[in-house]
């Protein structure tokens, strides 16, 4: 991460919250952590709008052409051209993506841990 | 019909066959120009030859453990050495010369993620005919070969910062291919202001290996999908996430993306201005 970003006291606490709240976690099994449920990540896409900035083939309404559809992102080798496509890399995309990449036009939305894991679970069911 | 007449029929038939083939051949009917793409089914046929033939010969090849750093580092020497000119690196071009190859080199950050690492070895140690792949057999000892598939297993996950920081920190080399400069606008006369042809746009396409990272419907080749897919460009609201989407900014972005985006995996091509204009035209086809 500090490869990636410059150390500000700000991201620096950011990044302890990231690791507290996954210490938190710690003592529920890694699966259970890891794969989300693909059923709450549909209703969330549709909650959170990203249909309207996106194409989600098996979400009503999402249409949106802003930014890249989303249909087979599982395959792709990068998030936003920027970051490895990997489940943990996709969620941390959804929750925080001016992080990754300050000058993207995604915003952040509030989107917790647990509901970016689901949105993921569901993004890659699709295939 | 009898089995005599059935046999006599099946000959002619065959005869014909051989001879619309040798007619074929002859009049230079099959175009082997690297500016064309094969057909749809001759580019299918070959490619599901290639893989076929590498996954039966790879099935019992059993790869040593690749997840070993040192492996890695090692692998990332061997490939900027022989690999890069071709296939580039994350958010590295391909030299201007492997550009015009036909078939364009695989981006390998998507083999990566698709192919076992026992067929990758069998690729590189092998080579593929016609292609322009070379065999590495008699070229590098096995372990380094191994090498490199250590480091094209690791790829996939690299961002193009991770894969800078990497090749700084082992020093000695070059971080790019040395012609990936701008070639100028010298060879044809400027129409100015470019309006942008769209037929040569996509050509262009393949000529500036889009198609080795991006899925474009109805363009032979355009397979993997390293980026985002091109369908709907003409209509998407934002070019690489960054950029309203407007023809000057498309132009910008073609000529040198990391310009707008140090972050970005896409490379600067060396594409010229006239040549960003028709790439543009072309994309702005794509409903």
């Amino acid at each position: 991460m500090s490869a990636l970003f410059p150390l500000s006291p700000l991201r620096l606490a950011g990044a302890l919250l990231c690791c507290l709240s996954l210490a938190a976690c710690g003592d529920s099994s890694e699966s259970h952590t890891a794969a989300g449920d693909p059923e709450r990540g549909r209703e969330l896409l549709w909650q959170f709008g990203c249909g309207s900035c996106h194409r989600i083939e098996g979400v009503v309404g999402a249409v949106g052409e802003v930014g890249p559809p989303l249909d087979g992102i599982a395959h792709r080798v990068y998030i936003a051209g920027v970051l490895a496509n990997t489940p943990e890399n996709l969620v941390r995309w959804i929750r925080v993506p001016q992080e990754v990449d300050p000058l993207t036009a995604m915003p952040n939305l509030g989107v917790t841990e647990e509901q970016a894991r689901d949105i993921v679970a569901f993004l890659h069911r699709r295939g | 019909m009898s089995l005599r007449g059935a046999i006599k029929l099946l000959l002619a038939l065959g005869i014909l066959g051989a001879l619309a083939g040798a007619a074929m051949v002859y009049f230079g009917v099959y175009n082997v120009a690297a500016t064309q793409q094969h057909t749809a089914p001759v580019y299918w046929l070959l490619n599901a030859s290639l893989k076929r033939a590498a996954a039966v010969r790879a099935k019992d090849i059993e790869p040593p453990p690749l997840d070993d750093p040192q492996r890695i580092a090692n692998g990332l020497v061997l490939y900027r050495e022989h690999c890069m000119n071709c296939h580039g690196a994350p958010g590295v071009p391909p030299n201007a010369f492997a550009l015009g190859m036909t078939p364009l080199p695989a981006n390998l950050a998507h083999t990566a993620k698709t192919w076992p690492a026992r067929e990758m070895y069998w690729v590189v140690r092998y080579g593929i005919k016609m292609t322009g792949m070379p065999a590495w057999e008699f070229r590098l000892p096995d372990e380094q070969i191994w090498d490199v598939i250590a480091f094209l297993v690791a790829m996939p996950k690299m961002t193009p910062l991770d894969y800078q920081a990497r090749a700084k920190a082992i020093g000695e080399g070059p971080l790019k291919p040395a012609q990936t400069q701008q070639r100028e606008d010298a060879i044809t006369a400027k129409p100015d202001p470019f309006e942008g042809n769209a037929e040569r746009g996509a050509i262009a396409m393949q000529q500036y290996a889009c198609v080795t990272c991006h899925e474009i419907p109805d363009v032979v080749g355009a397979i993997a999908p390293v980026g985002p897919p091109l369908k709907g460009m003409a209509t998407r609201g934002f070019i690489g996430g960054v950029l309203p989407n407007t023809r000057a900014n498309m132009v910008r972005w073609l000529r040198d993306p990391q310009a707008v985006d140090p972050r970005t995996a896409m490379p600067n091509l060396g594409v010229t201005e006239r040549d960003a204009h028709d790439l543009a035209a072309f994309l702005e086809t794509l409903k």
